[in-house]
Parts: C-alpha cells; structure tokens; sequence
C-alpha cells in the first residue's frame, strides 16, 4: 500500500541501491507530520459512532424524501445501512490518517463507487452532505488541534470530490 | 508491500474498526522513535560493503572448500555472484528496518530463494552462516558495541550515541533470523 516509506523503497529497489541519505531525509520528513495525522486518527477513532450518526442525520435532514417509501432511506434495515456507509467513509479516512497517503480510501473506497452506487441506484449527494456536514462542524481546537483539523478536511474534500 | 502503519491498517480492516487505542499508541511510538530507526538503517547502509565482504570471507574461512577447484566460491565469477547476493540480502533488511514490516523482505527477496538456491545447487548452510556474521556486524552497529578486537583493521565505530538504538537491534536481527529461516 502506498505510502512515503512504501515509496521511496520502491524506487530504492528499482534503482537496486541501498536507501541513500536522500531516501532517510524523506521519510524523515513524512515522520515530523505524522504527529498530526495521528492525533486527528486517535480523535476521529475515539468518536467515529457519534461523528458518523451527526452527519447521517444531517443528510437526511436536507435529502428528507429519502425517509419515503421506496426510497434509500425507507425502512430501519437500510437506515442503518446508510449510517453504516458514512461510518464505513470515516473509517477509511481514520486509515488513510495512519497511512499519510490516500491508498485505502482509493483502493477500499472509490475504487468501483460509481459502478456500485449506480447498479444499487442510490443518489451519492447525501453521502456528499454528510461528509460536508461533518468537515464544516469540525473545530478546533474543541475536536482537535489545527494541524490535525486540516488533515482531517483534506481527506473528507477528497472523498467529496470522488463523490461529486 | 507494507509498512508499520499500513501493516496496522489491513489488520484494521480485517476486524472493519477504525484504528484508536493500543495500535495507535505502537504507531506513535514509531513515529517518537523515528529518527534512531534511521540512524540504525544508516549504520547497516554506511557498512554494507565492509559487512558483506566480512561475511563472505568469514564464511570461506571456516569451510576452505568453497574456493577450491569444485567449490562454490571458485573460481573468481562465482565468488562474485556470493558477494552480489551477500548485498541483496543486506539491501532487502534495510528496507524493511526502514519500513519497520517484513513484507518486502518476504514478497522481494526470500519468496522462492531457498529453491533457487536448491536449483542452482548453492550450499544453504553456508549461505545462512554468511547472514548469520552479516546479522553480528549490523547489531554490533546498531547498538554501537563493535570492538577493536571485532573490528581488526577495518574497525569502526558509528557517530551516534552508544546503545541509543539498542531497541532496533533485536528488530534487525529479527529480520536477518527470518532470512536464516527461509534458507534453513
């Protein structure tokens, strides 16, 4: 999985050399950010039930016609499936945190989406909305530190876009 | 191939849990200790050359067949294809100190070695006794423990604090006893 270290040990190993000092500075670089990629991971994980049923119901609040027979949000089964969609977003943006990279969302998350959501025909703008919700309700420093806000947000706009 | 927080990222998702807690904790334990994994790959990169012409020539010395007509370090050509695999050997523990996981170990260099190896008819007990004197020097770099007497003419010590790394030899180690595993 991609990642600064997976990276530079690929090119390592294509070039068949030892990791140079250059390769050491990099992931050294990558470590002095980790600090707050890990810390908006430990805060997102800490609260990823309450977090996901906020921006569930945000969702549905704006996009109530899903509540209508027959549509997404009908019956208590897919209810709860919905709030577990959103639930299963923050869980990949909780890993792709502790990775520094966006491989799982990629590989885990957006890979296949369209064709998944268009064969099952559910709408993606709620999804938008709940991920909307959920980046603009996040403060700081009440949730977490700045630095970790930020690199929360950057994940929920990525997988905003991959939605939109 | 993984490393530390990808490794702790599939073992996530297979549980589907988010990642808090203890696994996050050893994460951020990496990430305090990061700069002293760095110096530890430095001391097996600044050493390579030295470690694998140590380990090949100890390995020789103890089985003085291997360069005599028949052997498998005779003649000069063969000697040279050791000393080219006693370095990818290093190379491939580097990374995956560097990485903290052993997947790129495992996945790059030991999947198929040993019956390589087999094939080509290389000795697999003097090949683990070369990694074995490969996995001395790297700890005793590491830890920062090599002695004059160890060290002879080419000794040398590392620039970084003795025994500030000690935590990441047993991790180095572990991953030159895998090596020694797979060939066993």
């Amino acid at each position: 999985m991609k990642s600064v270290i997976t990276t530079v040990v690929t090119s390592a190993d294509a070039a068949g050399r030892l990791p140079s000092s250059s390769d050491l500075e990099s992931v050294q670089g990558s470590l002095q950010r980790a600090a707050a990629r890990l810390e908006a991971a430990e805060k997102l994980a800490g609260n990823i039930d309450a977090v996901a049923k906020e921006g569930y119901d945000a969702c549905i609040q704006k996009y109530s016609y899903l509540n209508n027979d027959g549509e997404a949000n009908s019956t208590d089964v897919f209810k709860e499936k919905c709030l577990r969609d959103i639930k299963h977003y923050l869980r990949l943006i909780n890993y792709c945190l502790v990775v520094g990279g966006t491989g799982p969302l990629d590989e885990w998350g957006i890979a296949g989406a369209r064709e998944v959501y268009r064969t099952l025909n559910l709408p993606t703008a709620p999804y938008v909305e709940a991920l909307r919700f959920i980046r603009d309700r996040l403060c700081s420093p009440r949730d977490m530190s700045a630095q970790a806000g930020t690199e929360f947000r950057a994940l929920l706009d990525y997988t905003i876009n991959s939605l939109s | 191939m993984l490393d530390a927080f990808s490794k702790a990222v599939i073992t996530a998702d297979a549980k589907t849990a988010p990642i808090g807690g203890a696994e996050l904790d050893a994460l951020k334990g990496f990430v305090a200790e990061g700069n002293k994994r760095l110096d530890a790959v430095n001391a097996i990169t600044s050493n390579a050359s030295c470690a694998v012409s140590d380990a090949v020539s100890g390995m020789i010395c103890e089985n003085n067949g291997l360069i005599q007509a028949g052997g498998n370090c005779y003649p000069t050509r063969r000697m040279a294809a050791c000393l080219r695999d006693g370095e990818i050997i290093l190379r491939y523990v580097a990374y995956a100190l560097l990485a903290g996981d052993a997947s790129v170990l495992d996945d790059r260099c030991l999947n198929g070695l040993k019956e390589t190896y087999i094939a080509l008819g290389v000795p697999l007990q003097s090949s683990v006794r070369s990694v074995n004197i490969m996995k001395a020097i790297a700890v005793a770099h590491i830890t920062n423990t090599n002695t004059e007497a160890n060290g002879g003419a080419r000794f040398r010590k590392m620039d970084t604090i003795d025994g500030d790394c000690s935590a990441l030899a047993a991790e180095a180690a572990s991953y030159f006893d895998r090596v020694a595993a797979a060939l066993g």
